[in-house]
């Protein structure tokens, strides 16, 4: 193959873009669709539910404050500190529940692989900015909300090439 | 006044009237966390030193304070593109310490994820070696089309990056609902898109009279300097772990090796692509091969202890054979844990390559040997 032609067949690979769809996503005004409702575990057969590994969510009235989640952070990011609860959920006798640090957490989901009463789950929210350090601590009450996550586009292929629809 | 002891490459040298020492880093532009103590006479270089060791993590000693569950997320964060295939012989080496029996559901799973991960870091090691080279087309293209497979892998394990996907007795989670169709579309799309790299960048004469025989690495050289992966291949060795001591399931499906026999910076950054095609073969294989229900994880005790036992794994990564050491001490934690890293294998190359090539073109030649900084120093 001459130069020539070589040159030309790359420009006209490039030219042919010119009629493709753009593969961009436009990110604060459309967000990626996810595939559950965030990353679970089910301790009865061992085996985690798929989702993304995002801020966590605390069921308050399954905690007993056992510190297991505490203590798997130990090992990876020391994020999961406990902190003291007021006394009226009978089911945790110590009063004590996880606070999460997220400027700490590599968000690996080993927590919620040791907790075994269904008490930490992820959730799909990943927008956690904060101006600053104190924001990003996420008290129990703060990590009991449910977050609502906009999910609106999806990867679609084409003929005339992927776009994120 | 005594002169200071300063370490190698950072002594003051004796002034030469034509040979120039020139520091290439250790600031990112051209050669990663890293410096390249390049000597030129005019153009041309005469030596190179390669000083790697800025991004030390320490790895495998803090591989030593944890037990063998919780070493899973910070083992893979020296390669975090390639994190599925930096875990594997660790976590291969560990479930023949612990006497795990993996599913064959996992291990079909965990080819598939060690299999898009693999493109997912090729495509960004090819985006920098387009950008090296000028040639911003192929890097806006690699990065977008990367997406893809990330894509894929985030519905598979939760994370875009840093998967923590693999684990001791076989996977995190199992696939989600609809999986097998949405990743053969996409790995479909993905394999007609880089075909198309061919005419822009691949065949491209420009980009032939710049990167071939340059660099070259002999076949005799490829061997003596102990080097792996796709630099081993594209000087004529036709070694791949995948197919020379099969792990998991990769003897049961269908893909080849490819070798190039001319071993210069071309060769070396034509067989990763090469390899891109394959590794979708593979996945569009394991997607038809794989059981359709069953477990994928072994449910472990708490703490569990090994015997008094090592045990060394390899796996075929992105950058070559990638192996791991562990030993156990009837200890929930390792008494030892090894990375042996090809990333730091092939930089040992570097030096032979460069003498006598233009400076220009060594930042081609350095990032063709699939040499990733953070690798190398652990």
């Amino acid at each position: 193959m001459g130069t020539a032609t070589g040159i030309i067949k790359a420009l006209n690979s490039g030219i042919k873009h010119l009629a493709l769809k753009r593969f961009t996503l436009r990110y604060p005004e459309e967000k990626l669709k996810f595939v559950g409702d965030g990353y679970q575990f089910d301790p009865t057969t061992g085996v985690g539910i798929a989702g993304l590994k995002g801020r966590h969510m605390l069921f308050h009235d399954h905690c007993t404050g056992c510190q297991l989640c505490s203590i798997a952070c130990e090992g990876v990011a020391e994020a999961i500190g406990m902190v003291k609860v007021p006394n009226e959920w009978k089911q945790n006798k110590k009063s004590i529940m996880p606070q999460i640090d997220y400027g700490k957490c590599v968000f690996c989901g080993l927590c919620v692989d040791a907790c075994p009463f269904y008490a930490l789950y992820m959730t799909n929210d990943y927008e956690l900015s904060s101006f600053s350090k104190e924001g990003l601590i996420y008290t129990p009450a703060q990590l009991q909300v449910k977050p609502f996550v906009a999910q609106d586009s999806e990867i679609q292929i084409s003929a005339r090439g992927a776009t994120h629809g | 006044m005594s002169t200071p002891i300063l370490p190698p490459g950072l002594a003051i040298q004796k002034a030469d009237e034509r040979i120039m020492t020139l520091n290439v880093g250790p600031q990112h532009p051209g050669s990663g966390h890293m410096r390249i103590i390049v000597q030129i006479d005019g153009d041309y270089i005469v030596a190179c030193d390669p000083d790697p060791g800025y991004v030390h993590r320490g790895e495998e000693k803090m591989a030593e304070y944890r037990n063998y569950v919780l070493n899973v997320p910070h083992l893979e964060r020296p390669v975090i593109h390639d994190s599925c295939n930096v875990l594997y012989p660790y976590v291969l080496g560990v479930e023949e310490l612990l006497g795990l029996e993996v599913t064959e559901r996992a291990k079909y799973i965990r080819v598939i994820a060690a299999e898009l991960n693999r493109c997912v870091y090729t495509m960004y090691w090819l985006a920098i070696y387009g950008i090296f080279l000028g040639h911003s087309t192929m890097f806006m293209w690699p990065a977008g089309d990367r997406e893809l497979l990330i894509d894929l892998l985030e519905k598979m394990t939760g994370a875009r990056v840093t998967h923590s996907y693999f684990i001791p007795g076989g996977i995190r989670n199992d696939l989600p609902a609809n999986f097998e169709d949405v990743c053969l579309r996409q790995v479909n799309y993905f394999e007609k898109r880089i075909k198309e790299y061919a005419d822009v960048f691949y065949e491209n004469p420009i980009l032939i009279s710049r990167t071939e025989k340059t660099g070259v690495l002999t076949r005799e050289n490829a061997i003596r300097l102990g080097t792996t992966g796709s630099v081993l291949r594209a000087s004529g060795v036709d070694y791949d772990v995948r197919k020379k001591e099969p792990y998991d399931v990769y003897d049961e499906l269908d893909f080849e090796t490819n070798v190039m026999k001319s071993g210069d910076s071309y060769a070396r950054s034509r067989i990763p692509w090469l390899d891109m095609m394959e590794s979708c073969r593979i996945i569009r294989d394991a997607l038809q091969k794989m059981p359709k229900s069953g477990s994928v994880r072994v449910k472990l005790k708490p703490n569990p202890k090994g015997g008094f036992d090592s045990v060394y794994k390899r796996v075929e990564s992105g950058r070559g054979a990638l192996g791991c050491y562990i030993v156990s001490d009837k200890k929930p934690e390792p008494y030892r844990v090894k990375l042996s890293v090809p990333s730091f294998r092939n930089l040992i190359a570097l030096p032979h390559l460069l003498i006598g090539e233009k400076l220009g073109n060594m930042p081609s030649t350095y990032w063709s040997l699939n040499y990733w900084p953070v690798e190398a120093d652990r």
